[in-house]
């Protein structure tokens, strides 16, 4: 009995550290939601500690974003390669601490990458947008109408000309296949052409239906002749002067046509190097329709939003969202002689080339003014466009190459059904080895819930994560440590055959099957050791706590259950 | 007491010769979805490929052809599963594979994403996990899960080498590998995705296999001393078979509750990982029965060492 007791002394002391090591993750997982909002009401602090010191949950399990951004570096020069990379990790986690999230993480890898970790942030398209953009603000001016109606003008004469050889080309392809009837056809088809553009002249729509133009042969005669401004509605206007200028709307569904038309090669050679067309940022519903702004705009840069100073969300009188800011010095007056040179004029706001919005100018602005959002832009666009705008622009555009995110609904789905099914198996599993071995057996199963109560806090000591993989390294423990007792249970049976008694059978048993055990064991371990040492990510999650659970499954096999069997040796009976 | 399996007394060495037999076409497969993966033909998820998956829902019901042709014009290969049983309706993953450079995932997550608005309009498809690897991840990932495989193969040989003999090694090796092989061919065969789980899982099966058989070489280690004057070696290791027969099938047994559940239950995440935990769990104790054990009886046939 004198080795009994060190058993009980040791396993009460592992269960104490087990307690203390679980208490916290304990506390967290029995919170209510409630009991969680109003903990951060109170003190948002006293929760992240929780989290901190609780069994943390991988990207899979409580949701999260994992990116890997490569700085396009070729777009620099030399001297501003030198500390890019460096300065964009400086820039994102500025942005980033703009999120509040727990336990962000940014690292440099290898020399233009950059790995952003925000385990628990569910908003990715949100954090996408705040890691990824470039955050250039340009205040531009927006062309004269007159210029902006004739390159429109032409490009919708090359853009006819463009669908037209479109359409032809297919017509003609169809024709080569009966090489006999080429010729005819030819001639054919021309007349058709020629008749056509005569029809299309003299406004017949009764020739028409030939449909020439396959982008969209419902359009009317004067649509088809105009591509470009027919689908283009103007809607920037100045009440006061009445001039109206080159903004317009259209609508969402042809955004990607027009898109495919101003990047023709041959479109882009009827704007002139110093005119751009520009989209606005965000769609906005305007008589019941979806429609994005297309803007005309001068290409010179006017001011920058690196001089803007004291940024902060705000709402203008109508409760729409903007972004404040201030000038002071140089930057102040020469916004102010921008402005005063420009009074009735509107002004284009550009982040990453995009138009947040085209306000009037309506008097000179000195020290403090603000980007106005249009009407779709909630709050918290403003709120993300402040941090960007404070944190500054990245040196260089960043693209993603890598990616892992998972939403807090998935990664709760994920969780509840990794330990739905698992609570399942382990009742099963109590249920046949009760049945099956009796009251050996509920020993057997006090030892599981023993096993897998110290795996869980060793984990949350560890500070280790638990991810899917790791839910599966612990069902496979549990198989692992079921095994050890049945190994055990056979031999004591076996022994019990020969006629042994309970006393015998059981020193045999325990001492026999030990070898077994330790051996299939070890050879787990060394599995368990190599993924990891060897693999990533996931792999490793499952390896930790497939190691972690084995170890301790030795521990619950040869010392905790072997306990309660010193206390039956002295039974005539074994329930086994 | 109740038994499942009484005292039993089957010629398991005797019919070693069709169990070889079995064994040999579980390996040529299991060669042929090797060769297969070696090669890329095989069905590799994105982890190993490369790619994007998608998964996410719509608003409204769609069918699941509609999506396809949505996306077929410039995803011909695109690989489109509902997912069922997920707290959102109108769930799906799309998978796309093997992008030639590293900044083409997020273009094509976009790109499918517009196409996606272009067909459905109002009705938003939401993304509830986005994942691009790209070309060079998804080989380093290949090399690392091969050196893990490597590394742990060769600690094992040499544990049960030192425990055991060099034979036992072997022979516990082939049946290992007899397992992992056997699984990646069902795998293949089934048109499963090689992806990190399985490989977790061939790997979880390497180590529950290789448990099975050290405990039937243990029985066999432990009998070999008791009979050393009489008998006679195939005797004495089936004998030793039987003897383990309760302790093999019960293990067995419970594993497979386990993982049966997680494979009902788990979700579509963990459907396969338990799929090939069960075709392992199944093939490890056939293999540490028919396999392993038969294997060393051969050897001693040949080159008689224990019993001169």
């Amino acid at each position: 009995m004198q080795l009994s007791n060190w058993r009980v002394v040791v396993t009460l002391i592992l269960l104490v550290l087990a307690v203390m090591a679980f208490w916290n993750t304990f506390k967290l997982w029995t919170l209510s939601p409630e009991d969680k909002a109003a903990m951060l009401e109170k003190d948002p602090g006293s929760l992240t500690t929780l989290e901190q010191k609780a069994i943390r949950l991988g990207l899979d399990l409580q949701g999260g974003i994992h990116v890997v951004l490569r700085v396009k570096l070729e777009e620099l020069n030399e001297a501003e390669k030198e500390d890019a990379v460096e300065r964009a990790i400086h820039i994102i986690r500025n942005r980033i601490d703009g999120l509040g999230v727990t336990e962000p993480q940014i690292q440099k890898q290898g020399n233009d990458r950059i790995i952003v970790d925000l385990p628990g942030f569910t908003d990715a398209s949100r954090a996408e947008q705040l890691i990824g953009q470039t955050a250039l603000l340009e205040f531009k001016m927006i062309e004269s109408a007159e210029n902006a109606n004739l390159i429109i003008s032409r490009i919708d004469s090359v853009i006819a000309a463009y669908e037209k050889a479109k359409a032809d080309e297919t017509e003609e392809t169809a024709a080569s296949a009966d090489t006999l009837a080429v010729t005819i056809e030819d001639i054919d088809t021309s007349t058709i052409k020629a008749s056509d553009i005569l029809a299309e002249l003299m406004g017949d729509s009764l020739v028409d239906t030939a449909g020439l133009f396959d982008f969209d042969e419902t359009l009317s005669l004067s649509e088809n002749d105009r591509p470009l401004s027919s689908r283009l509605d103007p809607i920037l206007f100045n009440n006061r002067t009445g001039i109206s200028w080159p903004g317009f709307a259209v609508n969402k569904d042809q955004r990607a046509l027009i898109d495919r038309w101003l990047n023709l090669p041959e479109t882009k050679k009827q704007i002139p190097i110093d005119v751009q067309f520009a989209w606005s940022t965000r769609s906005q519903i305007t008589n019941q329709r979806e429609v994005y702004y297309l803007y005309v705009l001068k290409r010179k840069v006017q001011f920058l939003g690196k001089f803007l100073e004291g940024i902060a969300p705000s709402r203008d009188n109508f409760g729409g969202p903007m972004v404040q800011f201030r000038l002071s010095g140089d930057a102040s007056a020469r916004f102010a002689q921008l402005t005063g040179a420009n009074i009735d004029k509107p002004m284009a706001i550009l982040l990453d080339d995009k138009v947040e919005s085209a306000p009037m100018i309506q008097s000179k602005i000195r020290g403090s003014g603000q980007i106005t959002m249009g009407s779709s832009a909630t709050f918290e666009n403003a709120r993300d466009l402040s941090i960007v705008l404070k944190a500054g622009a990245l040196p260089a555009p960043v693209e993603i190459i890598e990616k892992n995110v998972v939403g807090a609904t998935l990664g709760a789905d994920s969780i509840k059904k990794g330990f739905f099914s698992s609570l399942i198996g382990l009742a099963l599993v109590f249920i046949y080895i009760g049945v099956y071995y009796r009251l050996s057996g509920l020993i057997a199963n006090v030892g599981l819930v023993f096993n897998i109560f110290f795996l869980l806090a060793f984990m949350a000591g560890l500070g280790a994560t638990l991810t899917m993989p790791g839910i599966a390294g612990i069902i496979l423990t549990i198989g692992i440590s079921i095994d050890a007792n049945i190994l055990i249970f056979e031999r004591i049976r076996e022994e019990l055959r020969t006629g042994k008694t309970v006393r015998a059978s059981i020193d045999a048993g325990y001492n026999r099957a030990f070898i077994a055990i330790f051996d299939s064991h070890v050879t787990t371990l060394i599995t368990a050791g190599a993924l990891f040492l060897l693999g990533s990510g996931p792999i490793k999650g499952f390896a930790v706590t497939l190691f972690v659970g084995v170890s301790i499954s030795l521990y619950t096999a040869y010392v905790i259950t072997k306990q309660i069997f010193e206390v039956r040796k002295s039974y005539k009976t074994l329930s086994i | 007491m109740f038994r499942i399996i009484g005292d039993t007394n089957i010629d398991f060495i005797g019919v070693r010769k069709v169990a070889f037999g079995i064994s040999a076409v579980l390996v040529l497969t299991g060669f042929l979805g090797l060769f297969m993966i070696w090669t890329g033909q095989a069905n590799l998820g994105i982890d190993f490929a490369g790619g994007v998956m998608v998964t996410g829902h719509f608003d409204e019901p769609v069918a699941i052809d509609q999506l396809r042709s949505a996306l077929h014009s410039e995803f011909p290969d695109a690989q489109i599963t509902e997912l069922k049983g997920f707290e959102e309706p109108n769930a799906f993953i799309l998978k796309t594979k093997r992008p030639e450079t590293e900044s083409e995932g997020q273009l094509r997550l976009n790109r499918m994403d517009e196409l996606i608005r272009e067909s459905f309009g109002d009705n938003t498809f939401t993304h509830d996990s986005e994942h691009i690897i790209g070309p060079a991840v998804g080989e380093s990932l290949r090399k690392d899960a091969q050196w893990a495989v490597f590394w742990s193969l060769i600690g094992i040989v040499s544990y049960i080498g030192i425990r055991f003999d060099f034979r036992s090694g072997i022979a516990a090796t082939i049946a290992t590998f007899h397992d992992v092989l056997a699984v990646v061919g069902i795998v293949y065969i089934f048109g499963i995705e090689f992806d990190l789980l399985i490989v977790t899982a061939l790997l979880t099966l390497a180590g529950y296999s290789l448990t099975d058989t050290v405990v039937v070489f243990d029985r066999i280690r432990e009998n070999l001393k008791k009979f050393r004057a009489k008998g006679e070696f195939a005797s004495t290791v089936n004998t030793s078979i039987n003897e383990v027969l309760s302790r093999t099938i019960n293990t067995s047994l419970t594993v497979l509750l386990v993982v049966g559940t997680l494979y009902i239950l788990g979700g579509e995440v963990l459907k396969n990982f338990a799929l090939a935990l069960i075709l392992g769990v199944i093939i490890g104790t056939y293999s540490s029965i028919f396999v392993a054990s038969p294997v060393v009886v051969e050897w001693e046939a040949r080159k008689p060492k224990r019993f001169k």
